[in-house]
């Protein structure tokens, strides 16, 4: 019980801080709602009469945003405390280090679910593409891998931030983003070149992405893709947690992890 | 008396440099602990250490004789910490700030609580603004009232009253004298104002170079340092004076034609006045500095104190 209070604890802490910031909600509204119109009106011009090409993009560029908005809830998330000198104190009530990435997950689950929901009515009434054609069942596989990828992704570098403390804070926004054209959200893995189709192979979206494309002709859930995205998920999950237990213990010995609240 | 945080052989490394070598200490029920020392000293590592942020290399932390690292949890809900160089979440409202930490200390009846201490610390018009917002004092005052959310039995209190104003200052020193009263709280606190050290500390660790130094009440440690300045305002006979200064081996500055300090053994002031005056020397005013925490704190960081138990 006393675990969920400061699971909830936290999750009041994350909604005070972005009904607070005008920051946080050009990121995480403002700014993928702008791409998503963006985005959809160059695929509509590029695409010509086919439309389907311009789904291509489109769906790439809303799936996208679960990505870049679970792992930037856990990333930021932390950075609001200690760029506030508050981090110090979380630590020194009874929370754990699992509970308040648990919280960061969950903040990062929700807000990923109402921003999926806005760009795609968006989608419906700008672009009259209904993403919700992909129906429940492919829509909830490519949200639960797209997430865990986000938050695999997102542990990660929460690590690194506690390891090496403010210095290094770009890499919050801009990791997923060297990684967005590796996955191919926007274009089939046969476009890149074979070296980086391998990479590409190695990441988890990739696999959802090219569902997805698929899925725009073929409704049928893509089982193969799906089963080789989640697995890949598990092991980058498990790893992103051993990574960041290894990092976490290092500022604690550092002494990084006080001295990010100095 | 009964201990309630027990350290023992305390040892920190960071690379080459030793923070903190294997010190140890009690902290006892009701008691105000001063933990003092100069700046790089292994006062700030040591209680990073005790509020688990940062690991120990070896040694031993007993809250309530239960170890720390095994039951971390369980003490940090019946301990807390406020520091000024620390702060609440700046961009949300004082009260959403403590909304947050009720919930991770699990209190009940949080609501309540909040009110509570807000009125005890006159926070009322404080609630609704952004933690950014206040002054230092201001702050300060939320900073307590978060360490107190969860009713704690030690508190951990590092420089509170930093940068803020001497009345400020004083009502929190008030403020710590009545909670210590009331709520037998246990206190660790670290300041370099010796004078509030001196008002609330019953004992005092000195930390210099990561090892403890001197141990014992404000009263005893200032007893140890037994040099006192004594200033002189005479009338005339400068040159004899001196004479007679020199001759006793005294140390001793001129700081106008009419006015003398002199160090001396307090015990030997009396004859040492009674001696000016036998050569002729009218005094116009005497006044005796004794020595205090201040002194003994600037022999620790001038190495120049010798700790004997």
């Amino acid at each position: 019980m006393s675990s969920i209070n400061r699971i909830t604890g936290v999750l009041k802490q994350e909604l005070f801080i972005t009904k607070a910031s005008l920051e946080v909600i050009f990121d995480l509204v403002f700014f993928p709602l702008i791409n998503i119109v963006v985005f959809g009106f160059v695929s509509l011009w590029l695409a010509g009469s086919s439309t389907k090409e311009a789904y291509y993009l489109l769906s790439g560029m809303i799936l996208w945003q679960m990505v870049y908005i679970g792992q930037y809830s856990i990333t930021i998330g932390a950075l609001w405390n200690i760029w506030s000198r508050n981090m110090s104190n979380m630590f020194v009530s009874p929370l754990s280090i699992k509970e308040y990435i648990v919280a960061l997950m969950i903040s990062g689950l929700l807000k990923t679910l109402i921003i999926f929901i806005l760009t795609g009515v968006l989608s419906i009434f700008v672009f009259k593409f209904n993403i919700f054609d992909y129906g429940l069942l492919n829509l909830s596989l490519y949200f639960v891998n797209l997430t865990l990828f986000a938050w695999a992704l997102g542990i990660v570098l929460l690590g690194v931030v506690f390891r090496f403390g403010t210095r290094i804070q770009a890499l919050a926004w801009g990791v997923a983003y060297l990684l967005q054209p590796l996955t191919a959200a926007f274009y089939p893995v046969k476009i890149l070149p074979g070296f980086l189709q391998t990479i590409a192979y190695l990441l988890p979206p990739t696999y959802i992405f090219e569902a997805a494309r698929i899925n725009l002709v073929d409704p049928s859930v893509q089982w193969n893709l799906m089963s080789v995205s989640f697995i890949q998920n598990v092991v980058y999950f498990i790893l992103s947690v051993w990574i960041f237990t290894i990092l976490f213990k290092q500022s604690r010995e550092t002494g990084q992890f006080a001295k990010n609240d100095t | 008396m009964n201990s309630i945080l027990s350290v023992s052989h305390l040892y920190k490394k960071f690379g080459e440099f030793t923070a903190v070598d294997k010190i140890s200490f009690d902290l006892h029920e009701g008691e105000i602990l001063g933990f003092l020392g100069p700046n790089g000293a292994g006062k700030t590592t040591t209680i990073q250490m005790l509020l688990g942020l940062t690991e120990v290399n070896s040694g031993e932390i007993k809250y309530f004789n239960k170890d720390f690292i095994k039951n971390r949890q369980h003490i940090l809900q019946r301990i807390n910490f406020t520091s000024s160089f620390n702060a609440l979440q700046g961009r949300i409202s004082v009260k959403e700030n403590l909304i947050v930490f009720a919930g991770l200390y699990s209190v009940k009846n949080s609501s309540k609580k909040i009110s509570e201490l807000s009125e005890y610390f006159d926070t009322g018009d404080l609630m609704n603004k952004k933690y950014w917002d206040l002054s230092a004092g201001q702050k300060t005052r939320v900073n307590i009232i978060k360490s107190l959310l969860n009713d704690p039995e030690i508190l951990l209190m590092d420089e509170p009253t930093a940068s803020l104003d001497p009345d400020v200052a004083d009502k929190l020193l008030t403020l710590i004298e009545t909670l210590k009263k009331s709520r037998r709280l246990s206190i660790l606190y670290t300041s370099h104002e010796m004078d509030e050290v001196t008002r609330i500390c019953d004992r005092v660790i000195f930390i210099s170079h990561g090892k403890i130094v001197a141990e014992d009440t404000p009263k005893n440690l200032t007893k140890k340092i037994t040099d006192a300045t004594i200033k002189i305002r005479f009338v005339e006979n400068k040159d004899t004076l001196e004479k007679y200064l020199q001759e006793k081996g005294l140390s001793f500055v001129f700081t106008d034609t009419h006015k003398v300090e002199i160090i001396s053994k307090e015990q030997d002031i009396p004859k040492l006045i009674f001696g000016i005056s036998k050569i002729g020397i009218y005094i116009t005013d005497i006044e005796i500095e004794k020595p205090s925490l201040e002194d003994v704190f600037l022999k620790i960081a001038r190495h120049e104190y010798e700790f004997h138990q």
